[in-house]
């Protein structure tokens, strides 16, 4: 019938991201993007309700996340990710590509969602450097 | 399943002439299972009274314990199974990081709150954190799940047979989610109360009262119906009065909450309000009325929707018509 229950302090989660006007992300614990809140839109070039559920290697690839160099970043070392698979909150400053193909350079700040049983997700927050 | 209410006050004790009816004890709930295992659904002070009615302490009395809020738990201390050396109680309670259950309940039964300190109480006591998964206790399946309020809080579903009752009676599912709209993943406590046979469920404010108290982890009388017919529970009560309502404040207001009620699908007949004292029956519904339980469910948005916080704009009518 649906999708399985989503633990509360995701809900929660969701529920702060979509009222802040701060750029994030919402992951569940296997890294699938669950949410996006409309100010990371503006830098994304799309809503999160065109776009629906990504899974790690989509939205790893996306949205570009390079390096100052212009090279893509892999997946294991961007914050989201050394977030969710090690629990601890990290932080970079990489390159970001809108749907439209607009660059943005952006400071993302990646923080578990821990909980009693364990990391069930995580968030990440960005910012555009200019307004850093 | 028979089910027995000794206590359906919110937040604070309130006695007095103005609520002898609905009754003026905090959260608890008795129920008996068909072996004769007896639970207990939270332990505000109600479950002073329901100790007094025990007529065999010495079976195990399971306490099934949502969060340690006061009211939620201030009437352990006077339990009189407590404190006879030939009862055993069991009491499951949600898990927090900073602390196991027994040592976050000894902050209450303790000094300066206390005369008596945990490990003196003559009864044989254990604590458990609910599990993650369901367990079994007697010839019922327990499934605990943490819901959308202050602090570590857990809803309960206790199934026995075919029939089942969730109780979740402190939950605010309409913060940051709206309720009709919303994917169901994405509403706190829905695959815990989802068909139940009956839902007890906050529903301690009125609208207007609702929108200067949202966060505080408490339902709108008009989000908890909307959440009992998403759910599609056979029957609904209302739990978790606020204390400043009166009985002539709760008579009016769940009358209007009928009406509400038929107007969203529902049987009239099985939308009630907590009444201390009352006993209910946890039986199947024969087939027309569970049919009629049914909840159509609503497609949800790509991605499940977008949260909105403050859940969404129903009317407040209930508010119009209160005394």
């Amino acid at each position: 019938m649906s999708a399985r229950q989503r633990p509360v302090e995701l809900i929660l989660a969701r529920s702060l991201l979509a009222t802040l006007s701060t750029p994030g992300f919402l992951v569940d614990e296997d890294g699938i993007v669950v949410f996006f809140n409309d100010a990371a839109s503006v830098l994304l070039g799309v809503r999160y309700e065109e776009v629906g559920r990504m899974g790690p290697e989509e939205w790893g690839t996306a949205f570009g996340p390079l390096d100052e160099s212009g090279r893509e970043i892999p997946l294991e070392e961007l914050p989201l990710t050394i977030a969710l698979r090690h629990g601890r909150p990290s932080h970079a400053r990489l390159r970001i590509r809108s749907t439209q193909g607009v660059h943005n350079d952006i400071e993302a700040a990646a923080v578990p969602i821990l909980t009693v049983q364990g990391t069930r997700g995580a968030m990440v927050f960005f910012w555009k450097v200019d307004e850093a | 399943m028979r089910v027995k209410i000794w206590g359906a006050r919110g937040s604070v004790p309130s006695p007095g002439p103005e609520t002898v009816r609905y009754g003026g004890n905090t959260s608890c709930v008795q129920v008996t299972l068909s072996d004769g295992t007896l639970l207990a659904l939270d332990a505000g002070t109600g479950i002073r009274s329901m100790g007094l009615g025990l007529a065999e302490p010495a079976r195990p009395v399971h306490i099934l314990l949502t969060h340690l809020h006061m009211d939620h738990i201030q009437g352990l201390m006077f339990f009189g199974p407590a404190f006879d050396p030939t009862s055993e109680i069991v009491i499951w309670g949600p898990e927090a990081p900073d602390a196991s259950l027994r040592d976050r309940i000894a902050r209450y039964i303790s000094a300066p709150l206390s005369p008596v300190e945990v490990r003196e109480l003559p009864c044989h006591v254990s604590f458990n954190e609910a599990p993650h998964s369901e367990w079994k206790i007697g010839p019922a399946t327990i499934r605990a799940a943490s819901v959308t309020h202050r602090g570590p809080t857990l809803g309960y579903r206790i199934t026995e047979g075919d029939v089942s009752l969730c109780y979740i009676p402190d939950h605010e599912p309409a913060l940051g989610a709206d309720l009709r709209d919303d994917g169901p993943e994405w509403i706190s406590g829905f695959e815990l109360a989802r068909g139940a046979t009956v839902l007890m469920h906050d529903g301690q404010y009125t609208s207007d009262e609702y929108s200067r108290r949202v966060g505080w982890g408490h339902s709108r009388l008009a989000d908890a119906l909307a959440f009992g017919r998403r759910v599609g529970a056979k029957r609904l009560v209302v739990f978790h009065h606020d204390p400043l309502h009166s009985d002539d404040f709760l008579d009016a207001l769940q009358g209007d909450a009928v009406e509400r009620w038929a107007d969203l699908g529902g049987e009239p007949t099985s939308l009630e309000f907590a009444v201390e004292r009352r006993e209910l029956s946890v039986d199947r519904l024969p087939r027309s009325a569970a049919s009629a339980s049914a909840t159509p469910e609503p497609r949800p948005a790509r991605g499940g929707g977008a949260a909105r916080g403050g859940g969404g704009s129903a009317p407040s009518r209930e508010s119009s018509r209160s005394p």
